[in-house]
C-alpha cells in the first residue's frame, strides 16, 4: 500500500505534536458544522457554502470569495434590490470513477451566498475578478458614502 | 492624532490578527499508474506555495499575503498559513513526484513504480 491509511492511535504516539493536530480538526469540524448551519437559514438551497471576507476601502468595498477549482463561467455574481448574490456551480471531474477515491474532503455541487449591501454603492460599477482560487469583488462606494472631510469655521 | 480611548481590540480583529494554521482540504484518487492528491489552496500563487518530499512524507505548505491595508468588516478567511503532511509508503516513485496549481488547486501525482502497477499475468 503506497498510502498509509490514517491510523489515530499511531498519530497519538508523536503527542504533544499531535495534540495540535487534533485541536486544528476539532475546530475546523465546528467551523464547517456552525457554518452550514448558519446557512441553512439563509438558503436552503445551498449544498455548500464558500468561505467570505468583507473589507471596506475609503471608496469601495471588496467581497472575497474562496472558489478553488471552480471554473470561472460556472460563477454567477447578481445584484438585485441591494441584494449581492455569488451563486455557482463546482463540478466533480468525470474522468476518474468514484471508487478510486481514497479521500474527499473538498466540496462539489452548486453553491449559493448572498448579502445586503448599503444602498450606497454603484451599481454599474462592479467589478469581479478571479484569480487562483478567489472571487474578489469590487463594489465602488457611491459620492454621498465616501468619507469627506469638513472644515469647520471657528467665530 | 492622540489616542483618547484606549484601543480594545475586537472579537473580529483579535481573529485577524492570529494567523492561523489551516490543513488544505484535500482528494486522493488512484489511477492505473499513480496515484493523485489535490489540495485546495485558495489565496496562495504558484510562487508561494512549498512543496517538499522527506523520506516517507510529503509536506504541503505555503503563506498567503493579506492586505493589511483593508478594514475587515466580516471575515471568515482572515489571516491563515497552509500545512499538511501526508505520509508516503513504499511504491511510490518519489523522483517522478510532480505537481501542478491551477485555479487555487495544487494537483500532485505520485507515479508508482512498477511493482505498483496492475499487471496481467498470461495464461501458460
Amino acid at each position: 500500500m503506497a498510502l498509509i491509511r490514517w491510523n489515530p492511535a499511531r498519530e497519538l504516539a508523536n503527542f504533544p505534536n499531535e495534540i495540535f493536530n487534533l485541536q486544528r480538526e476539532i475546530n475546523r469540524m465546528f467551523d464547517s458544522f456552525f457554518r452550514g448551519w448558519r446557512d441553512e437559514e439563509e438558503t436552503s438551497l445551498a449544498q455548500w457554502s464558500p468561505a467570505v471576507d468583507i473589507a471596506e476601502k475609503d471608496d469601495a468595498y471588496i467581497v472575497k470569495v474562496e472558489l478553488p477549482g471552480v471554473e470561472k463561467d460556472d460563477v454567477k455574481v447578481t445584484l438585485e434590490s441591494n441584494v449581492l448574490t455569488i451563486r455557482g456551480e463546482k463540478k466533480f471531474e468525470k474522468e476518474t470513477k468514484k471508487e478510486n477515491y481514497h479521500r474527499i474532503e473538498r466540496c462539489y455541487g452548486s453553491f449559493n451566498r448572498s448579502f445586503t449591501l448599503p444602498s450606497t454603492v454603484k451599481s454599474d460599477k462592479i467589478d469581479a475578478t478571479y484569480k487562483d482560487g478567489v472571487l474578489t469583488i469590487t463594489l465602488p462606494k457611491a459620492e454621498e458614502a465616501k468619507p469627506k472631510q469638513i472644515e469647520v469655521k471657528v467665530k | 492624532m492622540t489616542a483618547l480611548v484606549p484601543y480594545t481590540p475586537t472579537a473580529l480583529t483579535r481573529y485577524e490578527m492570529n494567523e492561523r494554521v489551516v490543513p488544505p482540504v484535500t482528494d486522493i484518487y488512484e489511477t492505473a499508474d499513480s496515484f493523485v492528491v489535490k489540495l485546495d489552496l485558495p489565496g496562495a500563487t504558484k510562487e508561494s506555495i512549498k512543496l517538499q518530499v522527506e523520506p516517507r512524507k510529503l509536506v504541503v505548505q505555503s503563506s498567503i499575503t493579506a492586505d493589511e491595508s483593508m478594514n475587515l468588516l466580516y471575515s471568515e478567511i482572515g489571516r491563515k498559513r497552509y500545512y499538511r503532511e501526508f505520509n508516503i509508503g513504499d511504491g511510490i516513485n518519489v523522483e517522478g513526484i510532480h505537481a501542478s496549481f491551477e485555479d487555487g488547486v495544487l494537483t500532485i501525482t505520485l507515479p508508482k513504480t512498477d511493482e505498483m502497477k496492475a499487471r496481467e499475468i498470461k495464461i501458460q
